[in-house]
Formats: structure tokens, sequence, C-alpha cells
């Protein structure tokens, strides 16, 4: 080709540029956990006994090991470290992969700016894999970012990480998103809109998932990790016994994804699919007389979805809580560490009450969704119809909260039903009652990210992605974090989970669940007073 | 007779730009308006302001007497909306997107709408998805002629349309006027303003700088001219209506009002090689008539 590389790689430069900016908050995010995982293992646990008595409630705990991953010289500031920050950020990280991925690829085919790119400067199969090169900014900049945080901390003679195991450690937390950026390259060929692309690549995660989490919870089963993308990631164990052998599967994948994803690219038309595409369909037209019903149909798979990953979620906790329990109440120092949360019988409680946290947080992102989706309605110039015939804006706003609080209630009912399935399956022996009770507690933050959502929505409508999910994610760090680090409880208290009772490890506090509830409603009635007298605002 | 719409001192204020400044309008019941201006006077920000989608700075607006702040909803019921950005919900197709549309406005004549669709030639078994713009606009068209709606709120309706989907637009238009449907069209495109409307407006930086109907409005369709010579360029200045006089080597650039015939007389006498003319395009308009009074003002 005579044009020069700058014309040429106009693709390139363009994704690497937003790759690399929604890297920002990513890196900063995965830097801030494994420096505080490091620091504040060092400050909390200083004698041998102590890290002694850690290692009896965690390093040989089946439910443990299968949420996070199997845990190796925890006794040490590396290995907790190394534990942590894997078993958390490489799932993180892949989320992030897929959304990245597909929303480079298809979103922006979706939204027309590929096809303004493409005009006459390059063939399809050139700028997709331009595109897809360029994805690799975003797990990159964060790769950097974290290499230099950790070796920064690990200088400090506490946590003692070496700047090479720091950087190996860096690279493991980037890989999946790498691995699931590839794949969501390859999805966005195969699908043709970015929701159904995320879907499928969200998907793969799910089942990478739940292998690598079956594969740590047996020790007979440990071959399978190698059947998981987030299994190669443990097995890297960059600070305890660096096994780069791991990287080969996780670069073949990477690879593989990405060829097949260009291969496929320069094969199919701009805006078609690989996988057929229903393009027409007979009118099935019976929810679609008002705006309830309109919200109803447009978003019932994706609620479906998220149900189903709540559910699934909640049954595997549930499925391990008596053995992840058992080991907590062998150990007397375990007991007397967890004695805050109350006296609570059994072990399966109290592991049960301590995983819910998770679940709690994925009801938040239900209601963030929920939100996000009202106000992409608005921004995207669809919400209009409605308003100029016979809609009124408040029984529009109402509609949208209304399910959503619904939305949020399922999800808690589903939760307690799954987790009560899970556990009464190995005989755990809480009963039904106290499980459903404790889910449906879990929609209490729910609520109240809902409500914050309509307030934002309210009065400052183009803040509410940032405002929502970016609360669920500071209360989930400082949950995660503060209780390491011993974080003052004026900051605990911004976090949203921290007004949770540990249910059903305790029972549920229904009069702090109602305050928070309230507070959720008074968001609603005060966002709804907000968008009666504003405009309607795009993007 | 309450009029279909009426602002009065209707403004609004985006920071320090005056979108629109103090709008006073009044349509009759029946009529069908042409409301003109370049890219960035207020047509859109106007319509908006009279459907209740934006708040106004000051002033304010009725459709049929109700208020369009107070009473959106009952407003609502007699009007119909198309935008010039139409965008619709990816995964319904056009027949469901119509069905919604319908139950959603609340008055709908069946058979008029599978005559549109048939008229605008759209296949409605398709995903929205899949529509091209053009495609997208015809839904939006459809969805705000079947109401048959009292008064018709159009911006930029025909953006995106082909010139045979123009003309069933123009016809369905015709209709609305002979069932006595108040129309109110903002449209850059004069030759559809003129085959359309009884009354222009034209708005210009918020304000409306001239308003009449089309014979009062005739002075402003001048016509462009551009004559190229084998020998020397005459001089044009002094032939009647002629102005705007523009010279480049042995072509020459003029714009003329009224009669051509002077014009003509002395292109022919000077030995005219070639002739091209066209109707000026609303923004030369603008610049031809009201670009030396805004300098002048600004100045
Ligand atoms: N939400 C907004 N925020 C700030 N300025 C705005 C906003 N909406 C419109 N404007 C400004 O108000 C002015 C009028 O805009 P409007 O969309 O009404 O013009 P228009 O006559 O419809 O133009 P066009 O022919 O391009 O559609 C423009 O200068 C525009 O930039
Ligand atoms: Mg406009």
């Amino acid at each position: 080709m005579a044009e020069p590389l700058g014309a040429r790689a106009v693709v390139l430069r363009l994704t690497a540029r937003r790759a690399g900016r929604s890297a920002g908050v990513w890196a900063y995010a995965f830097s801030l956990f494994v420096g505080s995982s490091a620091l504040g293992y060092a400050a909390t646990y200083k004698t041998a006994a102590q890290r002694r008595q850690l290692v009896t409630t965690f390093g040989n705990n089946a439910g443990v090991d299968a949420l996070i991953g199997r845990a190796h010289d925890i006794s040490t500031v590396a290995g907790f470290t190394e534990w942590r920050s894997l078993g958390i950020l490489s799932l993180v990280g892949a989320i992030w992969g897929v959304l990245l991925g597909t929303r480079l690829l298809r979103g922006e085919e979706d939204a027309g700016r590929f096809e303004l790119v493409l005009v006459g400067r390059t063939s399809r199969g050139g700028a997709t894999a331009q595109a897809v090169a360029g994805l690799a900014a975003g797990p990159l900049v964060v790769f950097v970012v974290t290499a230099v945080a950790t070796a920064v901390v690990g200088h400090d003679s506490s946590v003692a990480i070496g700047a090479g195991t720091a950087t190996f450690l860096a690279l493991a937390l980037v890989v999946s998103a790498v691995m699931f950026a590839a794949l969501g390259a390859l999805t966005s060929q195969l699908c043709p809109t970015r929701r159904r692309a995320a879907a499928y690549g969200g998907a793969a995660v799910g089942i990478s998932f739940v292998i690598r989490m079956v594969a740590d919870a047996d020790p007979h089963l440990g071959w399978l990790r190698w059947a998981s993308p987030l299994g190669w990631v443990e097995q890297l164990r960059p600070v305890t016994a660096p096994d780069g052998w791991a990287l080969a599967p996780v670069a073949l994948l990477s690879l593989a994804a990405a060829g097949l994803a260009v291969a496929l690219a320069s094969r199919r038309d701009l805006g078609a699919s690989i996988l057929p595409d229903r393009t027409a369909a007979a009118a099935r037209t019976g929810l679609l007389g008002g705006p309830a019903g309109l919200v109803v149909r447009l978003g019932r798979s994706g609620v479906a979805a998220w149900a189903l990953a709540v559910g699934g979620l909640a049954l595997i906790v549930g499925f391990i809580a008596k053995a992840g329990g058992s080991a907590i109440t062998d150990s007397p120092a375990a007991r007397r560490a967890f004695a805050r949360l109350g006296d609570t019988g059994t072990g399966t409680r109290l592991f049960l009450g301590l995983t819910f946290l998770l679940v709690a947080a994925l009801l938040s992102l239900v209601a963030a969704g929920q939100i996000s989706a009202a106000r992409s309605s608005e921004s995207d110039g669809l919400l209009e119809h409605l308003l100029v015939r016979s809609t009124r804006r408040s029984t529009w706003f109402l509609v949208v909260a209304a399910l959503g609080v619904a939305v949020v209630l399922t999800c808690g009912l589903v939760a307690g039903t799954a987790a009560w399935l899970g556990q009464a399956s190995q005989h755990g022996g809480v009963p039904y009652g106290v499980m459903v009770n404790a889910g449906l507690s879990l929609a209490a933050p729910g609520i109240f990210v809902l409500g914050l959502g309509a307030l934002a929505l309210g009065v400052l409508p183009r803040g509410v992605d940032f405002i929502t999910y970016g609360f669920v994610g500071w209360s989930f760090l400082l949950e995660f974090i503060g209780g390491i680090i011993g974080l003052n409880h004026w900051i605990l208290d911004t976090s949203v989970f921290h007004q949770l009772a540990t249910a059903p490890a305790v029972s549920p506090d229904w009069a702090t669940n109602g305050v928070v509830m309230g507070l959720g409603a008074l968001g609603i009635a005060l966002g709804m007073l907000g968008f009666l007298r504003r405009d309607l605002r795009g993007a | 007779m309450t009029a279909a719409i009426s602002c009065s001192g209707l403004s609004k204020r985006y920071g320090e730009l005056d979108a629109l400044a103090g709008l006073d309008l009044e349509i009759a019941e029946g009529e069908v308006y042409g409301y003109l201006g370049p890219n960035g006077a207020g047509k859109t920000t106007t319509i908006r302001l009279l459907l209740g989608l934006i708040r106004p700075t000051s002033g304010s607006a009725r459709l049929f007497g109700l208020d369009c702040q107070r009473e959106p909803v009952a407003a609502h019921r007699r009007v119909a909306y198309v935008s010039g950005e139409t965008n619709l919900w990816p995964s319904l197709t056009g027949a469901e997107t119509l069905h919604l549309l319908g139950r959603v406005h609340g008055q709908l004549d069946e058979s008029y709408r599978d005559e549109l669709i048939s008229r605008f030639d759209l296949d409605p078994s398709r995903k929205v998805r899949t529509y091209s713009k053009g495609n997208r606009q015809k839904v939006s068209l459809i969805a705000a002629l079947m109401t048959r709606a009292d008064l018709l709120l159009l911006d930029e309706p025909t953006s995106g349309l082909d010139p045979l989907m123009e003309q069933a637009f123009r016809h369905s238009v015709h209709e609305a006027r002979e069932r006595g449907q108040t129309v109110f069209l903002s449209s850059h495109i004069l030759s559809e303003v003129e085959a359309l409307c009884d009354r222009v407006g034209i708005l210009r930086a918020g304000a409306l700088i001239e308003e009449g109907t089309l014979a009062e409005m005739r002075h402003l369709s001048a016509l462009s001219v551009e004559a190229t010579f084998d020998g020397a360029v005459p001089d044009l200045s002094g032939v009647g209506g002629v102005s705007a006089v523009e010279v480049v080597g042995s072509v020459v650039r003029c714009q003329v009002r009224g009669s051509i015939e002077p014009l003509l007389k002395v292109l022919a006498a000077a030995g005219v090689r070639e002739l091209l003319s066209r109707e000026p395009s609303l923004e030369e308009l603008f610049l031809a008539r009201y670009g030396a009074q805004s300098a002048a003002t600004d100045g």
C-alpha cells in the first residue's frame, strides 16, 4: 500500500486512545486494591501467631478457595496479596475486557462511526485488525500503572515485593482483560448488536468462573483449572510460584480470538453479523400499549440475564456454604474474629452472611443498570416519542422507579431462594424463611442506589452513570479493603453495604434497612420533582 | 376561534446564547405555516418549547388555548410531531413501533395508516435496527400523519427522504390541509415551503425577522445568474433588478429580482456563450438580504 502509515493507522490510534482513556480509572482501582491489600495485611497481621491464625481460617477452606481461588502462603504479605488481588481483580478485568472489546468494536459499528473512519481508507479486515490491536492499549495502561504502584508499595520493608515480582503480578492481573477483550472482539463479529455481543462475552466469563470455582473447591478436580481462562490466570501464581507456562494458553487464546475476529470481519458486510440475525419479525404488540409495557418489553431479557447471574452466584455460594463455614467455626481464633457479627449458631450462616456482600453488590449493579437504561432512553431521543404524546413525565418516572424496585426485590428473592437450595442440597440446615429474609434484605442497598440514580436523573442527568456506578464501586471497594486496613468508621459509613447486617449470620436489621430504603424513596421523590421541572437533555 | 399556536414573548436562553428571543407568533386553525431559518436560528427550539420538552426562560406558548407547560398532555392529544433526527427503538419492528406510537397517542385512523404505509413504501415487518435514516423518517411521518391530529408540528420532516418520497410527503400535507388540519412546517428547503405553505415566517438568530403570505414574500425569491462570455464582460451594475454583481475573469455572477428581461437583453447584446440560472439557496438569500443589516447592528 502506498499510503503513509499515519493515514493507515487511523483506526488503531482512535481505538487505542479510547481504550487508554477508559483504562485510567481501572489502573487507579487496581493499584489501590493491590497496594491496600499488601499494606493492610502487613499492618494488621504483624506477628507470626496472627498470621498462623489467618492460615487456619482461610488456608484450607474449600468455600473460600472456590470463591476467590486457592490460597498459597498467606502467612506472607506477598502470598496474601497475590491471593486476594488475583482472585478478585482477574474477574473484574475479565468483565471490563468484554465491555471494552464489544464497545470499541460492535458499539462503534452500531453507532455508524466505524463506517466514517473506514471510508476509502482500508479494508474491513485491516480496520478490524487495527481496532483489535488498539484495544491492547487499555490493559497496557493498567499493567504499567499497577506494576509501578506495586513496585513502589513493595519497596516498603514490611511488604518486600521486588520489582520483577511486582511486574509479573501486574501482568497476571491484566491478562484476563486481554483475553476477554479479544473474545469481545470476536463476539462483536458474531452478533448483530453490541448488547448481544456483550451478553455472549459475559456468558464466557461466567462459564470460566464456574469452572475455576469447581476446580478450586475440590483438590481432585484441580486439573480442571486448565480448562478455564480464569484458571490459567490463577495458575500463573506470579508471586508464590511463578509459572510462565500458564502464559502459553493465555497468549494462544488471545491471538486465536483476535485472528478469528479479523478473519470473520473481512467476510461479512458492515453492520451484518456472522450468526444468523432476524432482521424481520411478525409484530408482537402485547406489551406495546404504554410506557410500563414498553419498559418491560425492552428490559426483560436484560433483567432475566441478571436474575440468572444473581441466582447462579447465590446457588454456588449456598452449595459451598457448609464446607466454608465449618472451617471458620472449627477455628477458635476465627470465631473470636467474627464474634462482632453476633452469635450465629452455625458456620453455614456465617459464611453465607459474609459472602452475601457479593450478591448485594450485584443487586446494586442491577439497580444502577435500571436507571442507566432510563437515562439512555432520554439521551437517545426515544423518551420524547412518549412525552410528546399522552404520557406524563410523572407517569414515566414512576414507572421506571416502580419497575426498578420490583426488579431489585425479585433478584433479592431469587438470591435467597437459590442460596437456600444450594445449602439445603448439602444439608446446611438454614430454614427457607431465614434465607428469603436475608435475600430480601440485600435489596435495601439496591433500592438506595435506585433512589440515588433517580435523584441524579432528575437533577443531573448527564452524571447518572458516573454517580450510580461510581457509588456502587466506591462502596464495594470500601467494604472489601476497609476491613483490612482498619478504615475510620466515618469513611466506612459512606458505603451503603456497610449498613447491611450480615444476614443470615444475624437476622436482618429491618429498622436500618427501612431507613436505607426510605432514603432511596426520598431520592426517587426529589428526583421526580427535578425531572418535572427540567429540559429533556441529549447526550 | 382560538389560535392553533400562540406564543407571546417566548424566549429560551442557553448560558450566554439566546436560542429564541421574545417570539410572538399567532397561527390560525387550518393554516399551513412555513417556518424558515438558517442553521441554529431556533426552529427546533421553538417546536420543543411548544411540546413542553424544554422550559422557556420567559414568555409562554399555547396550543389551542392550552398552556404548553401546564397542560401538556391535554395539548398533545391534539398534536402530532415529527423531528428531523428520528431515533427509534432498534429492537422493535416498524409495525410494532407504529402500534406503540398509536397507542401512546390515543388517536389513530387505521385504514389511513395502511394507506400511508403503502404510499411511503415502507416494509413494516423489518426491525428498526435495519432501517436506513430515510426509512426511520418514514416511520416517524406515518406515526404522525396516521393520528389525523388537529395540528402537525413538523421539524424538517423530509430530511433523508428521496425525491419520490418527498412527493408523497407533499401529497399528505395537501390532504391534511384539505381536512382542515393545521400544519407548522419548519424547513430549510424554500421550494418545499413555497409549494405547501400559505404563510411563511423567517427566523434568524432567535428572532422572527419577516412574516407574511407567499405573495408578500415574493421579493425574497431572487434568481442567481451566472454568464460566461467569449469577449469582454459587460457592465451590469445599472441594469434593472440586478444586484450582487461579481466578475471573475470572463464569468459574471449576479442576482435578479422581478423580471429577468432587462438583464437578458444586455447579456445577449454582449454575446453570452453560456448561461446558468437557479433559485438561490436560503442561505444565499439571507446573505444577500440580511447580511448587511446584521453587520450594521452588530457593529
Ligand atoms: N441544549 C442546548 N444547549 C446549548 N445550546 C443549545 C441547545 N440546544 C440548542 N442550542 C443552541 O440554540 C440555537 C438554536 O438551535 P436550534 O436547534 O433551535 O436551531 P435550528 O433552527 O433548529 O437549526 P437547524 O436548522 O440546524 O436544525 C443554536 O445556536 C444551538 O446551538
Ligand atoms: Mg433544527
